[in-house]
């Protein structure tokens, strides 16, 4: 991993077109501003192994089956 | 033209163009783009997601508002701009389960919904307030409504 030093209001580019911007730092806190094209998707990592974790989970129903239901439990 | 695949689930299995979507940005984490929506059971509230591109890679998925009538999606100003939504387009709703022995336990991610329209499909962020990442299908047990999402 490349590691580098900033401090408040310093950047980092990446690539042609993003800019990642150190804006404040306060005790254990770091604000970090992101410039991006729209197409360029921002996740904060901890939602983003989430959401990948639950769509592992929905892919392991096992079998050909979808999962059975008794009949007070049937969405309404 | 339709498509036919080898699914480990489900064998042969030929695809209908019409419930063909295409993933621009994918599924978080799954390999794969393009997936068709698969009602393997006209009866049940659940479908699969079939990936087209991995035959062993298919993902449950239902209605919300079937389960959740307080269910909306807000996307947040970045989303709405990059998928060119707005009011006017008409969207299907879909929302991963994560399936269980026990039905009370199932449970259906409602932070991070599969919006569909014109063939196409993004898995999005839901800003809506009280949209949880393992929200409980089944409420049978609980007296108390579900709160609004």
């Amino acid at each position: 991993m490349l590691r580098i030093t900033r401090r408040p209001g310093e950047r980092i580019i990446l690539g042609d077109n993003v800019v990642v911007e150190v804006m404040e730092i306060r005790g254990q806190t770091v604000r970090i501003g992101i410039d991006a094209p729209r197409s360029v998707r921002v996740y904060r990592e901890e939602l983003w192994l989430e959401v990948k974790r639950e769509n592992e989970a929905a892919a392991q129903a096992a079998g050909a089956k979808l999962p059975e239901l008794p009949p007070e439990l049937k969405g309404g | 033209m339709s498509t036919t695949i080898e699914s480990s689930r489900f064998g042969r299995v030929e695809i209908d163009p019409e419930t063909v979507v295409e993933f621009p940005e994918g599924l978080i984490g799954l390999e794969g783009s393009r997936y068709a929506l698969l009602a393997t059971d006209a009866a049940s509230p659940f479908l699969w997601l079939q990936s087209l591109d991995d035959p062993a890679l298919a993902v449950v998925v239902t209605d919300p508002h079937r389960f959740f009538t307080g269910f909306s999606v807000e996307l947040d100003d970045e989303d709405a701009a990059r998928l060119g939504l707005d009011d006017a387009t008409a969207v299907a709703v879909y929302v991963t389960v994560r399936a269980s022995p026990a039905p009370e336990d199932f449970t259906a991610n409602l932070r991070a919904p599969i919006l569909v329209w014109s063939g196409k499909a993004y898995q999005i962020i839901n800003r809506a307030p009280g949209c949880v990442l393992r929200a409980p299908l089944f409420h049978a047990a609980s007296p108390e409504p579900e709160p609004a999402c």
